[in-house]
């Protein structure tokens, strides 16, 4: 467990860090995001020393790091930056087994470590151990920036902008390896990034910080749901959105009003005439106050129907239906495991209000995530 | 009798040469670590260098007397200054990035100086000594003036003598140390910088 109890710093009288209180539980991945130079990196570098801190403390296990050797400390915290930073005179074997050199681990089980860890990425050991870094692309060299930080076991890892400076696509893929490696070697992270997107894909707790204070600490979905100020509703932007959608869009948000009705008291033939006019399979049928009874389709009519008579027996009640104030998602699901064309959907008086189709969601969707348009 | 001075002069170079490496280094890192004190050992360094070099070597014999081992001090002084400044550019020069690692790894200020700063500024540094050992060729030539023997005596009796012959010897054997010596070391170090993927500066 990790905890910051009232933690400050500042910069030639200018406070940049103005007391932060955070308590980090173990194998939780923790995110600081917020606007560039609002103290992120400052707030992470302090755990590991590499920046003193003016006043308060940080308790690592209930121990106060200041207690500790600084080089000490290091080696029990990865640390993996931005620009990577490899040693350009060391191999890629010796650079992930630098701190474990330290440790004075020996030669035999500083190799196995190195196997070991390329196995995780997928890194051919016999191809990548004895290159040097510059021989490797952008991403792999990353890559061996992450292991050079897990050589040596350490509980806790720091990660500032790690993957930032990474093409979109290395980006994601990363993301999903540290992910994965985060829950199963179970590491306390605390990662910094500006990025709204990778927070959410990575965070256990997102913990916004704005001027060298902290906003909000939330799980993602709560801080997507329920932002505590409008500089982070702004920061996640078409997020927010998203999460609107999901949550409080209604099926009467994503159907379409105008749908093609029927009375239960019309011939088949006259039902027929009205889909070829309207160019429908399917009618709804509804009585004269619009209260909802079934369908009726094509098939039926053909197959069973006798002319001239009502279409009151052809009438179908099995097809999927849904109320106006339930989630859009119900709708969703019944149209994507149904296989069914349309979604009916009733008042809560049973009266028709409309049908979701597959075209009337998208075009819903459309016009919360980019507006309306 | 002439080639006897072409070894004389060669080692009185080479030994000038190993002074000047332990020396240039480790006054180049001390003004890496203690910023502090850069400015005064460079600007002492780069005075010397401005001192004619028979004017240094006259000095030095006022008190040591005229033997080989004014010379070598006096190379030394001369040729000292293309080492400090390059061991104390080669080391400021390592990328931030490298030392934030090293640090963020747990190194140690020595441990990080042999094993990653001392490693990346290498090549500058060889190439610091490969300017001071050029430079020690030319500078060893007045040894003779203050009793150090080597080329600059080949010359200067072919002078006297006005032996056209001795003159050519001297200075062509002068030439080819000095070409020998600046290229097989200028190889060694294009392998040096290719070694650890840098660019070599341009001269
Ligand atoms: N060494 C320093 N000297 C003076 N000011 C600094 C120093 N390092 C950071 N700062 C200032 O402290 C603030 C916070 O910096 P930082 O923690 O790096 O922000 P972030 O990582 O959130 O972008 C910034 O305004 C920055 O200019
Ligand atoms: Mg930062």
């Amino acid at each position: 467990m990790i905890e910051y109890r009232d933690v400050v710093k500042s910069y030639g009288g200018k406070p940049v860090v103005k007391g932060i209180n955070l308590t980090i539980q173990e194998g939780e991945f923790v995110i600081l995001i917020g606007p560039s130079g609002c103290g992120k990196t400052t707030t992470l570098k302090m755990l590991n020393r590499l920046i003193p801190m003016d006043s308060g403390d940080i308790l690592i296990n209930g121990k106060s790091i200041k207690e500790q050797e600084p080089e000490l400390l290091r080696r029990n915290i990865g640390y993996v930056i931005q620009q990577i930073g490899l040693f350009p005179n060391m191999t890629v074997e010796q650079n992930i087994t630098v701190v474990p050199r330290m440790l004075k681990w020996d030669k035999e089980r500083r190799r196995e470590r190195a196997k070991e860890l390329l196995a995780l990425v997928d890194m051919d050991y016999d191809t990548y151990a004895h290159k040097y870094p510059n021989e490797l692309s952008g991403g792999q060299q990353q890559r061996i920036g992450v292991l050079r930080a897990l050589a040596a076991e350490p509980p806790i890892v720091l990660m500032d902008e790690p993957f930032g400076a990474l093409d979109p696509i290395t980006r994601d893929s990363l993301q999903d390896e540290i992910k994965d490696l985060q829950k199963r070697l179970n590491k306390t992270v605390i990662f910094v990034t500006h990025d709204m997107n990778e927070a959410i894909k990575l965070a256990d707790r997102i913990v916004f910080m704005c001027d060298g204070k902290i906003l909000q600490a939330a799980s993602p979905e709560e801080m997507l749901r329920s932002p505590a100020d409008d500089i982070i509703r702004e920061f996640m932007g078409k997020h927010v959105q998203r999460v609107h959608m999901e949550d409080e869009l209604t099926c009467s948000d994503i159907m379409r009003h105008r749908v093609a009705t029927i009375s239960p008291q019309r011939r088949t033939l006259e039902c027929v005439e009205l889909m070829s006019q309207r160019e429908v399979n399917s009618l709804i049928v509804v009585d004269d106050d619009r209260t909802y009874l079934g369908i009726v389709a094509i098939e039926d009519i053909k197959d069973r129907g006798v002319a001239g008579e009502t279409i009151c027996p052809l009438i179908r009640t099995d097809v999927p239906c849904v109320e106006t104030g339930q989630h859009a998602k119900e709708a969703f699901r019944l149209l994507m495991d149904m296989k069914a064309d349309y979604v009916v959907v009733v008042t809560p008086d049973k009266k028709l209000a409309g049908i979701v189709t597959k075209s009337s969601m998208s075009k819903a969707m459309a016009s919360a995530l980019w507006g309306e348009g | 009798m002439p080639w006897d001075r072409v070894w004389e002069h060669f080692t009185l170079v080479m030994t000038a040469l190993g002074f000047i490496i332990v020396i240039g280094v480790v006054l180049g890192v001390v003004s890496y670590l203690y910023p502090k004190l850069s400015k005064p050992i460079l600007t002492i360094v780069d005075v010397m260098q401005t001192i004619p070099s028979l004017a240094t070597l006259g000095i030095i014999m006022v008190f040591m007397g005229g033997n080989r081992r004014t010379v070598i001090i006096g190379i030394i002084l001369y040729s000292l200054l293309p080492i400090v400044r390059n061991t104390n550019s080669g080391l400021n020069g390592v990328s931030p990035a490298v030392k934030e690692a090293a640090r963020g790894m747990g190194m140690t200020r020595l441990y990080q100086l042999f094993h990653v700063d001392l490693p990346l500024a290498f090549p500058l540094i060889f190439t610091g000594i490969r300017i001071a050992a050029v430079t020690s060729i030319s500078v060893a030539v007045f040894g003779t003036f203050v009793g150090g023997g080597g080329l600059g005596t080949v010359i200067y009796q072919g002078i006297r003598v006005s032996s056209m012959r001795q003159i050519l010897f001297g200075t062509a054997a002068l030439m080819a140390m000095a070409l020998l010596i600046d290229g097989i070391m200028g190889l060694i170090e294009k392998r040096l910088y290719r070694r650890i993927g840098l660019q070599m500066p341009q001269e």
